[in-house]
């Protein structure tokens, strides 16, 4: 099976360059059997790519140690479920799976029967195959997952016991998914650029796939961060790593893309633009991918320094930035934009805003990230700024974003009159303030914390202010119940409406993130049984320890009682696990969830007398970032559903967009 | 044309105000990086200071007292062996351990202990082997 494995990658790698030159040759001397030939080659690679993704799990199910990635990874007391995570927990494994995925996408890309963008379909499948083919060589030549070692070990390393975690079957492959999930996008603006077909036929194709990656990608870090938070015992949930930032930064470009092009959409504007942030996307969605292999910045989550490795990607990303922005630049006459900005008061230059905001953190995020490079190769010091500089750097940024959120609700395209201005934004803003004064009247002092809240406030109450209208004008006209027009309108334009769900899920996010890192507080105590300790108005009570042993490991328990103003909520037992085959512990926290907050209970370690040693948080409103996240994922899919097909509107149509 | 001014002069307002947040974050959180070698040839010249070092835990040089919340350890220079103690004070990260990489923040005092704040452990599971 391991040499099938092999093989498929080497016949992959040829039927992928053979569809990255005879797409266009076909296409432009109107060979149809040429185009045919190479659409059928790209679904062989996919085909033959999944042969080796199969080979692979075989060899890990069957738990072939000879093979070296199975033998690192994996061992054969795994349950099967972790057994197949071992798919994506080393790098080899995880570019394979990477290569995997894009080479469905790309299936899925010619396969799909489509109206609009048919023409760039031949020239996109080449750059997608172009990508792919770059993959599997790494896979043949540099990280081969199916290297054999010379002996045959009786056990294999098996999984760190810390990625024991449901997160190890979610948070990789989507994070991957949405890193691939890019390339479509790029490589339609390519062919686009290209084909010189600039008008919205490419900007219409890729719609649905970027907020597909985009989507996934969000979903990728929401499982890390819970993740971290579940498991990794520090009590926080990101920690601006380079690895996190990796992953975060084309998120970020993503959503301006997502954005900016509406306004091309809608007023042919931008166009220049939305290739910048599309080649930017794909660029840093590489970036990320190989920064976790590079160990060119120091971080938790990176593989092993691999110079080779890191030297490809290296080349690869400049060969894309420079051949990308090289062919925008050739047809940058072509791109003019059709109208003009008409307004400061207007829609447009919320997203303009928007665009700017979100492109200026990516740009910090990404300096900060390799300032230790930066400060090396300029000053000879390596200089590296931490999560405060991030912090610091991005929270107006983002109070800024979201309060666009709001403001670009309820503005008008092209341009909007003062007393429209007054009309729409008063009573939210009303509403802002009040929650303010009552904020300030509860206690809430932190400025941030006073700034932060009356936003989201404001946001959301232009957000329901909308569909409020929406909904009344409906069931005026229509006569319809307020429920069936509500339906109705979110029905009506799903891409818009599932945007405000987006909204409002990045809103309860904000709030959670916040609340718990303004109002967290965190206490060390040491205890002997039967002593208390107070957090708030929580009093923890030790009872004692216990310890068992298991089969794979040994654990010990530390029980608390817990009250909450004189109110008994239960236990907490935090734990310790010592797997007898790894060497590391793994501390379990015991985490009482509320929407409120949470009460969050570190086991830190103990003395042979009994003294115990714990740390305690209380972080508030946890639980909305991940409600947040959820609804975010709602509005997402929503946007996402295919539309019913209807004639395209005509797109000078002004308005409100209704 | 007074309408592209505008623009202009709002994205001006825009790219001042980031340049603005930039520099006032770099000039608050930048801290050095070196080497454990580095860190060791600077000497005094960096005691107190801020600094982040990376380095190796020493084989056989893990001490934890106060039920775990007091940790001393040596990280040393992988190749020539050399280093300086370290003490921190907190809850220990369970990927750390003897004989790996570890990132410290803190300060070297003028007895020459390493006081970390933070200590960052490589995730082992993540390596390849070494060999």
């Amino acid at each position: 099976m391991v040499e099938i494995g092999y093989a498929a990658l080497f016949l992959a790698l040829i039927a992928a360059v053979y569809s990255v030159v005879a797409f266009p040759i076909g296409v432009r001397r109107g060979r149809s059997a040429l185009v045919e030939s190479a659409r059928n080659s790209l679904v062989a690679v996919c085909g033959l790519v999944s042969i080796s993704v199969i080979a692979l799990v075989y060899a890990i199910v069957t738990h072939n140690f000879q093979v070296e990635y199975v033998a690192t990874y994996t061992s054969s007391d795994m349950p099967l479920n972790y057994l197949l995570s071992a798919l994506w927990a080393g790098n080899d494994g995880s570019l394979l799976f990477w290569a995997w995925i894009l080479s469905i996408v790309a299936a899925v890309i010619v396969l799909h029967r489509r109206d609009i963008g048919k023409e760039l379909v031949p020239y996109a499948a080449s750059v997608v195959m172009a990508t792919q083919a770059f993959f599997l060589f790494l896979l043949l030549f540099v990280a081969n997952p199916f290297q054999l070692l010379s002996f045959v070990p009786a056990e294999g390393r098996g999984l760190n016991p810390l990625l024991e975690n449901p997160g190890m079957f979610f948070h990789p492959p989507f994070l991957l998914a949405g890193y691939v999930g890019f390339t479509v996008p790029f490589a339609f603006a390519i062919a686009a650029l290209w084909t010189r077909r600039l008008g919205d036929e490419w900007i219409v194709a890729v719609r649905r796939w970027t907020l597909l990656a985009w989507l996934s990608l969000a979903l990728g870090n929401l499982f890390g961060a819970w993740w971290a938070y579940v498991e990794l015992g520090w009590g926080g949930y990101w920690a601006w790593d380079p690895v996190e930032n990796a992953s975060f930064m084309p998120w970020l470009v993503a959503t301006a893309f997502l954005h900016s092009i509406m306004m091309q959409r809608r007023r042919g504007m931008l166009k220049v633009w939305n290739m910048v942030l599309i080649i930017l996307t794909f660029t840093l969605a590489i970036l990320g991918t190989f920064l976790t292999r590079s160990g060119v910045l120091s971080s938790v989550h990176t593989f092993a320094e691999s110079p080779l490795l890191g030297t490809l990607f290296l080349s690869f990303i400049g060969a894309v930035l420079f051949s990308s922005l090289g062919l925008l630049y050739y047809r940058s006459e072509e791109l003019r934009g059709e109208t003009e900005m008409e307004s400061l008061l207007s829609r447009e230059s919320t997203f303009l805003l928007n665009n700017l905001l979100l492109v200026g953190a990516t740009f910090a995020i990404l300096v900060g990230t390799f300032f230790p490079v930066l400060s090396e190769a300029v000053r000879g010091v390596k200089i590296s700024v931490g999560p405060p500089f991030f912090n610091q750097v991005n929270s107006p940024i983002f109070l800024a974003l979201i309060l666009l959120a709001g403001i670009c609700t309820l503005i008008g395209w092209r341009r909007t009159s003062a007393t429209n201005l007054v009309r729409n934004f008063l009573w939210p803003l009303v509403g802002a303030l009040a929650l303010a004064v009552v904020l300030f009247a509860v206690g809430i002092r932190e400025w941030y914390a006073l700034a932060a809240f009356p936003i989201c406030g404001f946001v959301l109450a232009t957000i329901f202010y909308e569909w409020f209208r929406g909904t009344s004008a409906r069931h005026r006209m229509r006569a319809e119940n307020y429920f069936k027009a509500f339906w109705g309108l979110i029905t009506s334009n799903r891409p818009r409406y599932g945007g405000y769900i987006v909204h409002i899920g990045i809103i309860l996010f904000a709030i959670g993130v916040v609340a718990s890192s303004v109002y967290n507080v965190e206490k060390e105590a040491s205890l002997k049984p039967g002593e208390t300790m107070t957090i708030n108005n929580y009093i923890l009570t030790y009872e004692g320890m216990d310890n068992y042993e298991t089969q794979s490991r040994q654990v010990v328990t530390a029980t608390l009682s817990v009250s909450n103003s004189g109110e008994p909520l239960g236990r907490l037992a935090p734990e310790k696990y010592f797997h007898r085959n790894f060497d590391q512990p793994v501390t379990e926290v015991a985490i009482r969830s509320t929407l409120v907050e949470d009460l969050y209970v570190i086991l830190v370690g103990w003395d042979a007398d009994g003294t115990t040693a714990f740390k305690v948080l209380v972080n508030p409103l946890v639980n909305w970032m991940w409600l947040g996240g959820i609804v975010l994922v709602i509005g997402g899919l929503l946007a996402f559903w295919p539309e019913r097909r209807k004639p395209v509107a005509p797109k000078t149509q002004g308005g409100e967009g209704r | 044309m007074l309408k592209r001014k505008q623009f202009l002069i709002g994205g001006l307002v825009v790219a001042l105000a980031l340049g603005f947040l930039l520099y006032n974050g770099f000039t608050g959180a930048a801290t050095y990086y070196y080497t454990v070698s580095e860190l060791s040839a600077l000497g005094s010249s960096v005691y107190g200071e801020n600094i982040r070092v990376n380095g190796k835990v020493a084989p056989g040089s893990v001490e934890r007292e106060e039920q775990g919340t007091l940790l001393r350890f040596s990280v040393i220079d992988a190749d020539s062996g050399q280093g300086f103690p370290v003490v921190y004070r907190g809850v220990v990260p369970d990927t750390f351990k003897e004989d790996s990489e570890v990132v410290a923040e803190g300060y070297l005092d003028s007895s020459g202990i390493f006081y970390a704040s933070t200590v960052l452990a490589k995730c082992p599971s993540r390596y390849e082997p070494a060999e």
